[in-house]
């Protein structure tokens, strides 16, 4: 953590960038990568509906459930991902940002699975950890909306 | 083959024909590609492996998706990854007479996963 909110920092000094934590399985890295980035920084978070949940609400198009707060027109963002596989959310959220008009759009991501990517422009600049094709839960991470609340990152067996 | 399945009015389809899925894990796919904004196009390129010396094809390859903003295929299979040598071996000539194209294949365990983050339907 301390080694990405340096990086971050680094690269971002004097210019104040916003970090946007995708909902919700990114709060805790956010958290924590709020505190380990000694710039100053805004914060914000946007949710999107699951494929899953919209398609069982008899939706057929994606849903913003949560929009930012902050004009981010001019601003340097910084999507906070949990975790990037196929890229479908962070290849929607950016191109939602983008019509805005930011500065810079970037992304971090606590766990990445390049291999399993369907969509490859993105902006993915800092990675924690490639993980392999395992399921995690805790530090934010779910598995049917239980198991957030655990400290650190656990192996799901199947 | 065609299944009859029911197809939903697509989004981001860049097909000029209907798509005529060969089976609900195809369809799924589509659909989470269609939600998510992503355009695609279904079998829309025939890549010839093989010829005999007449010029008659004796062996090609139509992957099931073509994604035109990421140029990029994609080949879907819910044989067992242990079962696919078939379709690695295909693919395999494709990369070898086509180097140009990318193409991506997804094994049943990437659309189980796919499955499970999406609460896909994966049945038939």
């Amino acid at each position: 953590m301390r080694e990405l909110g340096a990086e971050i920092a680094r690269d971002y000094a004097d210019r104040e960038p916003i970090l946007v934590g995708s909902l919700k399985a990114s709060f805790v890295f956010l958290a924590d990568l709020s505190r380990a980035t000694p710039i100053l920084h805004g914060l914000d978070f946007v949710e999107l509906a699951g494929y899953g949940s919209a398609q069982m609400g008899g939706h057929e198009q994606i849903r913003v459930l949560k929009d930012l707060d902050a004009d981010i027109h001019d601003r340097d963002v910084i999507v906070v991902e949990d975790v990037v596989d196929t890229g479908l959310t962070l290849h929607y959220l950016v191109r939602t940002f983008e019509l805005r008009k930011p500065r810079s759009i970037a992304a971090v991501t606590l766990l990445d699975r390049p291999y399993r990517r369907l969509v490859d422009d993105l902006p993915v600049r800092y990675v924690g950890f490639v993980v392999p094709d395992e399921l995690f839960v805790g530090y934010g991470f779910d598995l049917e909306e239980r198991w957030r609340q655990l400290p650190d990152l656990r192996l799901v067996h199947s | 083959m065609a299944l009859a399945l029911k197809i939903p009015d697509f989004q981001v389809y860049r097909g000029t024909e209907p798509p005529r899925f060969a089976s609900q894990a195809e369809l799924e796919c589509a659909k989470v590609l269609d939600y998510y904004g992503v355009p695609w196009e279904y079998e829309p390129t025939t890549f010839v492996l093989e010829e005999d010396e007449n010029g008659r094809v004796l062996e090609a390859f139509a992957p099931d998706f073509y994604l035109p903003d990421q140029d990029l295929y994609v080949e879907i299979t819910l044989m067992k990854q242990s079962l696919v040598t078939r379709k690695n071996r295909k693919l395999r000539k494709l990369r070898e007479h086509y180097p140009h194209v990318k193409i991506k294949l997804f094994y049943k365990r990437d659309l189980e996963r796919l499955a499970e983050r999406f609460h896909l339907d994966l049945a038939s």
